[in-house]
């Protein structure tokens, strides 16, 4: 076994994981898996009907194919455990393979240990170990130490996928008949067909049997070998084996760089050295072909070249001659003769209809015409009106904000002059700050420069006067309003907002 | 490689490895959880059951909830896992990882009716062992998909030893490497220990014991203790 080649990626799982990497490991070699599966057991399969009926017990074949799982088993573990470490085998080789591995245990499974819910784990360590009989018995005890649970619930999950896949089948065909039939259908079935029939019936359940127990049986088999492997590296830590290779090969492959730079190293003296030497006597490059081989290129050497080159193109790797094979249809088809239409019955009539449909598919064409022009006029008018309104830039506000010179000893004074002189917008926030300074006085609060809008009219919320309260809001929402929104109020309301408190910081509110 | 996670990455590099579930956690799950539906659903018939037809009522709308609001109840507001799954360690995630939330988990719950189709699972079942993700027809519509939600098994505590620094600059993962083998150590054999230990000859320059013994004071140094 060489780990190196494993296509699963290892690390530690819980069991219940480890069965997930069997059911992937099953679905990427499913191909493998199956067409094994398939050459083997449907021999096995029709033999074992065949043998049914011939003895006149056609139930055997249901409980021969039973019987014969762990036979069949053999087979997806082999496929697997080559894919898992190597590559997935063709059938043939599958089945050539069985002759390496053991048949003790698989006749144990046969016989005394057929009702085993552990043959899943077995299966692996029996097979691929190849243990004589006293070690093996220890190495299971290691082995099943932390799983024997997972491993049980993996067969009783396996039996129990089985029997949903059988009665699938079952009811899915219920289904499909007619909800009014059903009562008869069934009645006669019960009292008629099964009597009459049970061959045929005991061998369609043998065969619906037997293909939930194909798709099945795999699964269950991988994900014995998943545990196994799992359990494995958990005992071996196969992924810190990989991991430390890896690093084994690059500290080895660095190691061969360092002594090779070495090397360099010791030679940089003596290279350096020679290049020295020719340094000295200075050799004017040679530039042309005569100059290079000291002879003048004659008509007899373009001769020779010329033959070499034709020598050269004979070879295949350079064109020349080559076969290409093609496929050719070999009857050469013959043109077929042009069927005549079939005259009609009244040439006025057909021609009459004719022209009339004509007319009607050309009338449709002007209507569609029409209605395109039509859309394409509308259009383009939508757009004139687009073009017609230039988008004027809204022009930009650019105030100043001085917010660290004092405010004016008559607030409301200020505010007028500023109001009047049409700067409504520095009326307003000079309005807003000595609000906002008034409020914060009153509170005891710190001026903070980063309080918003939002967080006065919270702190105006939570004044104890309520008619304060009420004006700071007004001037805070005429503020946001004129800032955010351009809307200016009226002389009438600025007015109302100035007298009283904020604005004449002694008045009452 | 084969493996069973599905590999998501952030925007901001980070990469979220989901842990699929494949059908036997699932239906063992599943199992328990209708095992856990059918007691309730019993012991609630056994004082319905005095109260006449006005309990078969009570007993029906009682059934109904079962049926259709167990299941997106749990994943809702359970974090997605329903008590069956939170058995098994399962959960149900977006398929991008993120938790599952109102409309995935009613799409994938009402969903239920294509894949318990013919009446035992046997679409539900195809569906899992043939999607990659193992997920049934209401996880593909819905987007969502089962992880396991359990961390990894992890090893014992590193043995506290003098720390001695690796002679040269390790990788990421072979750190992690190092690191993985000190905690495990323990749960290995002696004579495995060494022959894991002897692989990296080049970096210890030992071997045997002494090996293990170095290869855990450079664990040791990569866990920061002094």
């Amino acid at each position: 076994m060489e780990l190196e080649r494993i296509s699963v990626v290892l690390r530690p799982r819980a069991p219940r994981e480890a069965l997930d990497l069997g059911a992937t490991m099953l679905r990427a070699n499913a191909r493998a898996v199956w067409s094994a599966w398939f050459a083997f057991t449907l021999p096995v399969f029709v033999t074992c009907n065949a043998l049914g009926v011939a003895l006149g017990l056609p139930w055997l074949g249901l409980v021969l194919m039973w019987w014969l799982k762990p036979l069949f088993d053999r087979l997806p573990l082999y496929v697997l455990s080559r894919a898992v470490f190597d590559r997935a085998p063709g059938w043939r080789e599958t089945l050539r393979g069985q002759g390496q591995w053991p048949w003790g245990s698989t006749w144990a499974a046969l016989s005394w240990l057929r009702i085993d819910s552990n043959r899943s784990l077995r299966l692996p360590l029996e097979l691929l170990e190849g243990l004589p009989r006293r070690q093996r018995a220890a190495r299971w005890s290691v082995l099943r130490r932390r799983i024997v649970t997972d491993a049980s619930l993996l067969t009783y999950g396996c039996l129990q996928f089985e029997l949903v896949l059988f009665l699938s089948v079952w009811l899915l065909a219920m289904l499909l008949i007619p909800r009014e039939w059903l009562p008869d259908s069934l009645r006669d079935f019960f009292r008629v067909d099964v009597h009459a029939a049970s061959t045929i019936w005991m061998l369609l359940t043998s065969l619906v049997a037997y293909l939930a127990m194909s798709v099945i049986e795999p699964l269950y088999v991988a994900c014995g070998f998943a545990l196994y492997l799992n359990r494995r590296t958990q005992l071996e830590a196969w992924d810190i084996d990989l991991a430390f290779r890896r690093l084994r090969q690059r500290l080895q492959a660095s190691g061969k760089t360092l002594a090779v730079l070495l090397a360099c190293a010791c030679c940089w003296p003596l290279s350096s050295h020679a290049a020295s030497s020719s340094h000295g006597s200075r050799v004017a490059p040679p530039t042309s072909l005569e100059q290079v081989f000291k002879q003048p290129v004659d008509g007899a050497d373009q001769q020779r070249f010329a033959a070499a080159a034709t020598e050269v193109y004979r070879d295949p790797r350079f064109g020349g001659e080559h076969k290409a094979r093609e496929w050719v249809f070999k009857y050469a088809s013959t043109p077929q003769p042009v069927r005549t239409p079939m005259q009609p019955l009244f040439p006025g009539f057909a021609a009459l209809v004719a022209m009339i449909l004509k007319l009607g598919l050309w009338l449709l064409l002007a209507v569609v015409v029409g209605a395109l022009l039509r859309f394409v006029w509308r259009w383009q008018r939508t757009r004139v009106v687009v073009d017609a309104a230039p988008v004027t830039p809204a022009p930009t506000w650019r105030a100043q904000v001085m917010a660290d010179t004092p405010l004016p000893s008559d607030l409301a004074g200020a505010i007028r002059t500023l109001w009047g002189a049409q700067q409504q917008r520095e009326a307003l926030a000079l309005l807003y700050r000595g609000c906002v300074e008034q409020t914060a006085r009153l509170l005891q609060l710190p001026a903070s420069i980063d309080a918003t809008e939002a967080d006065w009219l919270r702190q105006a919320a939570a004044m104890a006067d309520p008619a304060r309260a009420q004006r700071v809001i007004a001037i805070v929402r005429t503020w946001q309003f004129a800032a955010y929104a351009g809307r200016y109020p009226d002389d009438v309301v600025v007015e109302s907002l100035l007298v009283g408190w904020p604005a004449q910081a002694g008045a009452p509110a | 490689m084969l493996d069973t996670v599905r590999e998501i990455e952030t925007p901001e590099g980070i990469s979220l490895r989901l842990r699929a579930a494949g059908a036997l956690p699932r239906a063992q799950a599943w199992m328990l959880d209708a095992l856990l539906r059918m007691g309730v659903f019993m012991l609630a018939m056994i004082p319905l059951g005095l109260l006449g037809v006005g309990g078969n009522g009570l007993a029906m709308l009682l059934l109904f909830a079962l049926m259709w609001a167990y299941s997106v109840a749990c994943e809702v507001w359970l974090d997605g896992q329903t008590l069956g799954k939170r058995a098994l360690g399962l959960r149900v995630v977006n398929a991008d990882g993120t938790p599952v939330t109102w409309v995935p988990s009613v799409v994938r719950n009402l969903l239920r009716v294509v894949d318990v189709l013919p009446g035992v699972y046997g679409v539900g079942l195809v569906c899992t062992l043939i999607d990659p993700h193992a997920r049934r027809l209401g996880d593909i519509v819905a987007g969502t998909m089962v992880v396991h939600a359990v961390e990894l098994p992890a090893g014992t505590q590193v043995p506290t030893v003098a720390a001695i620094p690796p002679p040269v600059v390790l990788a990421a993962d072979e750190q992690a490497a190092l690191v993985e083998f000190a905690e495990r150590s323990g749960q290995l054999t002696l004579q495995r220990q060494e022959e894991l230990a002897n692989l990296l000859l080049p970096l210890t320059g030992r071997r045997d014991t002494a090996a293990v013994s170095q290869l855990i004071a450079h664990a040791n140094w990569l866990l920061g203790r002094a």
